[in-house]
């Protein structure tokens, strides 16, 4: 004889196998990520952090009044590229570590090089020259990021910074001389 | 025949919600690892601090004088274009004595037009 006791226990069953079906299916779909997920995350950090100390280092401190407007004053950054002595790139390398490697407790380990793109109006074509870089040793696998800033040259530099060859008067193609924008290239890494 | 025994519903009904909880937790979990990468990927992607740099050059520039030589504009396009990736355009209007600077930026994710107003 059939008994019909007992049917809640089925339909119970029945919706504990479903709901463990479909738990199993999620843990099992669930999306392996073979990079690690949050080094994107911290590139983004790294990235929004080189912009922000460049955009600080170009920012000019000072403005000069004329008779009806206010105009900029020239910033670090600008003095600095246009001046590469060993005082303003010592100046450059401070600022920069201090802003990049500024943390709550103890300090960062970030490095940086720095590069200068420049355009030669005769070809239109462009070239660079090494500016400045923190004390690093290269590894190779750096995992960086690139940060870069347009800065305004009133002129040729004054001089090459310390060390890169050849000397600032004798780049291929020649850095021209005459007021002009150049791309600060920033290249950020943790060591 | 045995009866069954329906003493303890309560702790099978409390059994089941447990369950579900546990169930959205898996699921918030499912979801969570894909979040942080894509987030952090398109922001990225988006040339914001391009743009913003482009925009402060132009500003910088026009306040050295006005119009903006047309040379150090040539700068801006060729340095984009090779170093960036990007097709910048620059309009003072009019050429000879801008009351605005219309610039165009395309990265080939993004196109962005903005016009400065002097």
């Amino acid at each position: 004889m059939v008994n019909d006791a007992g049917q809640l226990y089925t339909i119970e069953g029945v919706a504990a196998a479903i709901l463990l079906l479909v738990t199993v299916y999620i843990v099992l779909g669930t999306t392996t990520v073979f990079t690690p997920g949050d080094s994107h995350i911290s590139d983004l950090q790294l990235v929004q952090l080189g912009d922000d100390a460049l955009a600080m280092m170009d920012t000019p401190t000072q403005y000069v009044e004329t008779y009806n407007i206010s105009t900029e004053k020239q910033s670090v950054l600008e003095n600095d590229i246009m001046n590469p002595t060993a005082a303003n790139l010592t100046n450059f390398y401070s600022n920069l570590t201090n802003y990049l490697n500024v943390k709550s407790v103890s300090r960062d380990h970030l490095n940086y090089n720095a590069i200068v793109w420049y355009r030669n109006s005769t070809s239109n074509s462009t070239g660079n020259y090494q500016f400045n870089s923190s004390s690093f040793n290269m590894t190779g696998r750096e995992h960086y990021v690139r940060v870069t800033r347009l800065v305004y040259l009133s002129g040729l530099p004054n001089q090459s910074p310390p060390n890169p060859s050849p000397t600032i008067t004798s780049l291929n193609p020649a850095m021209d001389n005459r007021p002009q924008t150049v791309l600060l290239d920033v290249t950020i890494w943790r060591d | 025949m045995a009866r069954l025994n329906e003493d303890g519903q309560w702790i099978i009904l409390m059994a089941l919600i447990v369950c579900i909880a546990l169930f959205f937790l898996a699921y918030l979990m499912n979801e969570s690892v894909l979040v942080g990468k894509t987030t952090a990927e398109s922001a990225l992607d988006f040339p914001k601090s391009d743009i913003r740099d482009i925009r402060s050059e132009i500003i910088r520039l026009n306040g050295l004088g006005s119009p903006i030589n047309t040379s150090i504009i040539q700068d801006i396009k060729t340095l984009s274009l090779d170093q960036k990736n990007a097709i910048v355009t620059i309009n003072q209007n009019p050429p000879d004595t801008p009351t605005s600077i219309t610039f165009h930026y395309n990265n080939g994710l993004l196109q962005y037009d903005e016009t400065i107003p002097l």
